[in-house]
């Protein structure tokens, strides 16, 4: 029985790629994010708060939170397909494993809407 | 991560408790040691994509692709350590 239905897309290919584009724009997004803390020491919230304000900061941000569900979800099935097999966990390892992706689905999810909270309620 | 980033948003004086909170030593070894595991799965990540384009496809290069991996994460994890110190 295939029980190995749980990858984004239900294509290998189709997988990697999203793994390597996002991994391009959380890479972008972080030495942004890291480049302009350490251009502006002792930063301002006036400062702070006009950044994430900006229309293209929360294209940016919400396109980053974005890509970091799709990473995650990816990296996530990557390990559990690896280690939570039956040849480890017997008959029960594609509850446990179905288990672990819901949590992290559900976590990710959350972290997305948070997300969305945050950029647009300031 | 996103709970300081809503708190330092939020409003003026929440910006200035999570500026206040970031001086205590232990807040900047946790962050240390985020940034670490970040740097470290940014680097080895590159390195990913630098071998999907063919480049140090081999057991000898694999093996120098890695030695160059920890050199250059170890740098960026002592840089960090000194900026946020």
């Amino acid at each position: 029985m295939v029980t190995n239905v749980t990858n984004l897309s239900r294509s290998g290919l189709y997988d990697w790629m999203a793994q390597r584009v996002s991994a391009v724009v959380l890479a972008a997004y972080f030495l942004f994010l890291i480049g302009y803390i350490v251009a502006n020491p002792g930063i301002e919230y006036t400062q702070w708060h006009a950044l994430f304000a900006s229309n293209w900061m929360r294209i940016f941000s919400l396109l980053a939170l974005v890509a970091l569900g799709a990473h995650a979800w990816v990296g996530m099935w990557t390990i559990a397909t690896d280690y939570l097999t039956p040849m480890s966990f017997g008959k029960s390892a594609t509850a446990i494993r179905f288990l672990f992706q819901a949590v992290c689905g559900v976590a990710m999810f959350a972290y997305f809407v948070w997300g969305v909270q945050i950029l647009w309620g300031i | 991560m996103l709970f300081a980033l809503g708190k330092s948003l939020g409003s003026e004086e929440g910006f200035g408790e999570v500026k206040a909170y970031l001086t205590s030593p232990l807040a900047k070894f946790v962050i240390w040691a985020l940034l670490s595991a970040l740097l470290y799965h940014l680097v080895a990540g590159v390195r990913h994509l630098i071998m999907d384009m063919g480049v140090g496809e081999t057991l000898e290069g694999g093996k120098l692709g890695s030695k160059i991996v920890l050199a250059i994460s170890v740098v960026l994890i002592v840089l960090a350590g000194v900026w946020i110190w």
